[in-house]
Order: structure tokens, then C-alpha cells, then sequence
């Protein structure tokens, strides 16, 4: 079991699964391809090797994702616009420098049209909502530079709703709280400004309490632990100044042990097959411990913190200290 | 990916799976171009149905398929169709969900559209006036209880099954009866007292009783608390139990119920003298008694109990020991 982080391993991986199209699983997965590049593309950036993918080839992948007759992106070419593809887009532009290439004015009208009257966003025209994706529209509005365009009153009345009396929050009214949505509904108001409306003392007993004895945290009460879980929940405890509530150095050893020591990437927990999303969660969580050598990430927007900070983004989150690497 | 074990399989066992997985990819990209290249032609006709019911199959994830699908319905096959032909179809795709959700029970885009199908059944079979007006939508709605309830049966923590069922209860044309589903989330708890998806159901189901006076507020918190009781003594270790029991006690306002509730859990901490459960919740409802009820309970003998249990609970619960340092300096001096 590695006792770091294997970057040189994790770089070659995520380097490699874009060279797997002799695996029908690559293709069976081609409707999450622009999310997989943003987190192929956010690990790597964390790690320090942003330039191990070709930029302009990325460039041109996400512009080959754009649907016109919706006016926002895809997560493959001739894939329809949907919410997460069309975020992971303009993040993946804004960290290669890129954003000039979008149609702004055609994207923010997409992300406007999909709000509904209670104030929860739908993820395409087909309706189904979500905390997530009104996460994602916030955020991406924001990304842009157009929030100023969202009825922030109508959003924030939507995750009001959506709190349940543990603190945390669920996908839609009446939801159980899950720690995934507990951090798009976080970040959500983190970006609007609105932290006032959490009951921080209750969520981050809950968010503490997602840390199981192996040092992994999981996502709901008696639920497994999983690697993925270490961003969503340290985020949020970021965003509530509140990190501290847990052990860092326990759920940094699970994350480690979560490691491919043989080809790279991270699993869901020790042992499982290592995939894009479990990889950047991973190294994102590692980074909110402060682990030594990484890059700080930005747990509202999970980007480099220092993209958020020029673009002058930044909330008042608070990671650990960024430890220095012990002599060898 | 999740819960995939990482098989240490031999370069020559991987390189035989992927080449015999070379024709499948063949056939999987050939279809997938087909069917798309149909969409970008707004191909709206029957065939094309079908070439969307094989690439769904092959994978149910392609959300831009379901898209595509549900496009042909609305404009190729529905504006030729009688409400029962209608109907027959609708039919034909929730088998079809059903199918896919047997083996992807937490893909989202295979949930929302059954919830699709539901939302346009048409009236029927009789016409305006007739009893049987909707008789489909109701025959479809009660289906769906039973089919949600199956897939709670399978896991009983899926909480896409848990919102979907709360959007069929709140849909049904005829709505069931609230306590129902009382009963339901008990039979749910009574199976495992670790389920905590049913105890947040329950939660939701009694606020809205007691808001709308159809249940007695007090009274069936006290029978909650007697459920919760024996949740509590089954298994201390289990969250689930002590966080639906803070629900319960809320803001603490009631000076005899938290004393009472303390009362149960020193009777616990009894059996269970290290039960960091047990020691968390007597700081939390001995805080509560401190807060609301100062000048009728003895503040320092409760504060140097606190100190006590946060002294213990850094030694059983390391993990969280920062935060129980807060909650102590919050004691004051």
C-alpha cells in the first residue's frame, strides 16, 4: 500500500484513458466524456502537471461539443446540451485560457431558460431538477461573469426547502441530506452570498460525522465509506471553516490506500478499480488536507484556487495549511 | 465506478478481452452513428423508435438517446396515435425502464424518463364524465408504488427510489392516505433500525401531520420517542437512532420531555459506559437544559458533566476530538 501520492502514476493514467478506445468502456461512457476531461484536467492542474494533456486538442474537443440548436455544450459531439456537460466546458476553458472561444450571451440565456418557477434548475429541456443543477448554473453563471443576470432571492428560496433538520440538504424538497448535495447546495450559496441561511453548528456535526473509524467518510448515515465523499464533504467543512472536525491524517492515509500502486488513479475505497472521478475527488480531497506538494484547490468552484482568486471569485472558505514535504 | 474490484489480470488476459470486445465496439459505434445521424435528419418515424430501444438497451445511460425518444414520441408517433395506442405505448416504455432499472437502479436519466411516461398518459378509457376518466393514470400510479417499493425491497437505502416515491405520492390522482405511509416507514425502520432514509421519510411525513392538525403533535411524539427508545437500546453504535431523536427533542423548549429523554439515556450509559452516542447526546441535551431552562436547573453540576463526557468522548472518539474542544471552550470558564 503506496504511503504517497503516486502523481507520477496518476499523470500517466489520466494521459492514458484518453488512448483506451480499444475498451467498448470508453465508449459506453462517452456521455460523461467532458466531465471526465475536467476532472482529468483538475487533477492534473492540483498535481502540477497541467501541460500533460495537449491544450489545443482539448480546446477543439470541447468546441466539437457545442450544440447549436440549444446554444450550449455537449458532452460529445452530436450529444445534446445538458447543464454538467456545459459547466465542465467553461471550466475546462477558463483553466486553458480559452473562454473567448464561447458564445456568452448564448450560454447564459441557455443556463436562465432552465430555472423553474420554484427556483430549482433543470439539467436540459427535458426537466428533470436538481440541487446539483442549480448548483451548476450558479456556478457556471458565475464563472462567467453573469450572476448578476439570476433572481438570487427565487434560487436561494429553492435551497431553504431543501434543508433538512439534520442541517444538511437533499436533491429536491423533502430529500434525505446527502453530502453531495449538501455541497452544491453549500457552494451554491457560498457563490450568492447567502451562508446566513446555514445552521452551521448542525451541518458540521453531520459533516463530522460521515468520518468512519477506517478514516474514509461516507455520504449519508451507516452508509460505506468512498473516496469521492472527501470532496464533498471537506469541501463544505471548508467552506464552514470547520475542517478541523475531523482527523486529517486518518482520511488521508484511506485516500492514499484508495491508490492504484500498479497503473494509477484512485478508487471508491482500497482495492477497486481506479477511475477518472474517484482520481480527481481524491487528489481534490488531498489537497483541501493540505497535503504537501499540491496546488490549492478552490472548494466552491473545485478549480486551482489561484484561476478563482485572478478571476476575484474567492469566498472565505478556509483549507488546511499546506504541509511541507518531509525529508527523505 | 463504484464498488469494482481491481482484478490483477495478466497483460495477455486483458489484451484477449479487448480483442474480443473489438467487434462489440464495431457494432456499439456503427449503431450509435446511425441513430444519431437519424436525430441530426429529425427522423421521427417508427424505425427510428426502434433503433433507439437497441442503442438504449446496449446502454441505458446515453441520455441523449432518451432525448431523441422521447422527441419521436411527441412528434412522430403520438400526433398519429389513438389515446389507446397512446396509452400501449407508454406502456411498452415503462416495461422497458423497468427492465433497465433492474440493472442500473441508480441511473438517473433511466428514473426520469419513466417519470416522462407517467407525466403523459392520456385520459382514458372513457371519456369526460365516465368514471373511468383516469382510470389509466390510476392504474399507471399505483403501479408505480409497487414498482418503487420493489426497488426499496432490493436497497432499502436507494435514494433515487426514496425521491422517486415521494414524487409518486405526491402525483398520485388519488392521493393515499398519509398514514399509510406511516406504516410503511415503520415497517421499513422495524426491518433495520440502520435505515436511516426511512427514518428521514417518517420525519417528513409527521411534520406535515402535525401542520396540517391531523395528527396530535404530542402525543405521537411520545409514541415516536418510545419507537426511538427501543431503536436506541438495539443499537447504540447506530446514528441513525440518536439523529431522528435530536429531531424529536428539537429546540428542547420542554423542560420535562428533556429531562425525561436524559433520564433514558443515563439508563443507557449505564449499559453502555463508553457509548460516545450516549455521551454526545447528554452534552447536547444538557446544553439544551442550560440554554432554555437556566434558572430552573443546577447550570454547574450540568456544565461539570459536560466537561466530563467531552473529557471522555476525546478518548473514545479521536476523530473528532477538535470539535469537543469548542463545545468546551464554548462551556466557559
Amino acid at each position: 500500500m503506496a504511503d504517497h501520492l503516486l502523481v507520477p502514476l496518476h499523470v500517466q493514467y489520466i494521459q492514458n484513458l484518453g488512448k483506451s478506445q480499444d475498451d467498448l468502456v470508453y465508449h459506453l461512457t462517452a456521455h460523461l466524456r467532458m466531465n471526465a476531461i475536467y476532472w482529468g484536467l483538475t487533477a492534473l492542474c492540483v498535481m502540477g502537471h497541467k501541460d500533460a494533456l495537449d491544450r489545443q486538442e482539448m480546446i477543439d474537443y470541447v468546441m466539437s461539443c457545442w450544440d447549436d440548436e440549444a446554444g450550449a455544450f455537449g458532452a460529445h459531439p452530436d450529444h445534446d446540451a445538458h447543464i454538467l456537460s456545459t459547466l465542465s466546458a467553461i471550466q475546462i476553458l477558463i483553466m486553458q485560457d480559452a473562454l473567448d472561444r464561447v458564445d456568452i450571451d448564448r450560454v447564459v440565456k441557455f443556463i436562465l431558460s432552465l430555472q423553474q418557477p420554484s427556483g430549482v434548475f433543470a439539467g436540459d429541456q427535458f426537466g428533470e431538477v436538481d440541487t446539483r443543477f442549480l448548483f451548476c448554473s450558479v456556478n457556471a453563471l458565475s464563472l462567467l461573469g453573469r450572476i448578476s443576470e439570476l433572481d438570487v432571492d427565487k434560487t436561494v428560496g429553492y435551497i431553504i426547502q431543501c434543508q433538512n433538520f439534520d442541517g444538511g440538504f437533499g436533491s429536491s424538497i423533502g430529500a434525505e441530506s446527502h453530502a453531495a448535495q449538501v455541497f452544491v447546495c453549500v457552494g451554491a450559496l457560498a457563490i450568492l452570498d447567502r451562508l446566513d441561511i446555514v445552521d452551521v453548528p448542525t451541518l458540521s456535526w453531520w459533516l463530522a460525522e460521515r468520518q468512519l473509524p477506517n478514516g474514509g467518510l461516507n455520504g449519508r448515515p451507516e452508509k460505506l465509506e468512498d473516496v469521492c465523499y472527501s470532496f464533498w464533504v471537506l469541501s463544505a467543512l471548508s467552506i464552514l471553516n470547520k475542517i478541523h472536525w475531523i482527523d486529517a491524517d486518518k482520511l488521508t492515509s484511506f485516500i492514499l490506500s484508495a491508490q492504484d500502486p500498479e497503473n494509477g488513479g484512485i478508487a471508491d475505497r482500497p482495492g477497486d478499480m481506479p477511475d477518472v472521478f474517484h482520481t480527481q475527488f481524491g487528489v481534490a480531497g488531498l489537497s483541501i488536507l493540505g497535503y504537501p506538494g499540491l496546488a490549492d484547490l478552490d472548494p466552491v468552484y473545485c478549480m486551482p484556487a489561484d484561476v478563482i482568486e485572478r478571476m476575484g471569485l474567492r469566498k472565505g472558505w478556509k483549507n488546511l495549511e499546506r504541509r511541507a514535504a518531509k525529508s527523505t | 465506478m463504484h464498488g469494482v474490484r481491481r482484478d490483477k489480470q495478466s497483460k495477455e488476459a486483458i489484451e484477449a478481452r479487448k480483442q474480443k470486445e473489438q467487434s462489440k465496439i464495431r457494432e456499439y459505434l456503427a449503431l450509435t452513428d446511425h441513430v444519431l445521424t437519424r436525430k441530426k435528419n429529425k427522423d421521427y418515424t417508427r424505425e427510428a423508435l426502434e433503433t433507439t430501444t437497441q442503442l438504449l438497451q446496449l446502454n441505458p445511460e446515453f441520455y441523449t438517446i432518451w432525448n431523441y425518444r422521447r422527441l419521436i414520441l411527441l412528434n412522430g408517433i403520438f400526433p398519429k396515435s389513438s389515446p389507446t395506442e397512446i396509452n400501449d405505448q407508454l406502456s411498452d416504455d415503462l416495461s422497458m425502464t423497468t427492465v433497465a432499472l433492474r440493472a442500473h437502479p441508480k441511473v438517473y436519466w433511466i428514473w426520469n424518463h419513466r417519470r416522462w411516461c407517467l407525466e403523459n398518459v392520456p385520459t382514458g378509457p372513457g371519456s369526460e364524465g365516465d368514471p373511468d376518466y383516469l382510470g389509466w393514470r390510476q392504474d399507471y400510479w399505483k403501479k408505480e408504488m409497487f414498482v418503487v417499493e420493489k426497488m426499496l425491497d432490493v436497497d432499502a437505502r436507494n435514494f433515487l427510489a426514496w425521491s422517486y416515491r415521494r414524487y409518486v405520492l405526491a402525483s398520485m390522482p388519488v392521493p393515499r392516505n398519509p398514514k399509510t405511509e406511516l406504516a410503511y416507514t415503520k415497517r421499513k425502520i422495524e426491518a433495520n433500525f440502520s435505515n436511516f432514509s426511512a427514518w428521514h421519510q417518517r420525519s417528513k411525513i409527521l411534520a406535515s401531520l402535525w401542520a396540517k392538525g391531523e395528527l396530535d403533535e404530542y402525543q405521537s411524539k411520545e409514541s415516536e420517542f418510545e419507537l426511538i427508545k427501543n431503536a436506541m437500546f438495539t443499537v447504540p453504535e447506530d446514528q441513525s437512532a440518536w439523529i431522528y431523536h435530536r429531531w424529536l427533542v428539537g429546540a428542547g423548549r420542554d423542560k420535562g420531555i428533556l429531562e425525561r429523554e436524559i433520564d433514558v439515556i443515563k439508563m443507557l450509559l449505564d449499559e453502555q459506559p463508553d457509548s460516545k452516542w450516549c455521551m454526545e447526546s447528554m452534552v447536547h441535551y444538557n446544553l439544551l437544559l442550560i440554554k432554555n431552562h437556566s434558572s430552573n436547573v443546577d447550570v454547574p453540576k450540568l456544565t461539570q458533566e459536560c466537561r466530563s463526557f467531552l473529557k471522555e468522548l476525546r478518548i473514545v472518539d479521536t476523530a473528532r476530538t477538535r470539535r469537543y474542544d469548542e463545545i468546551e471552550e464554548e462551556l466557559g470558564a
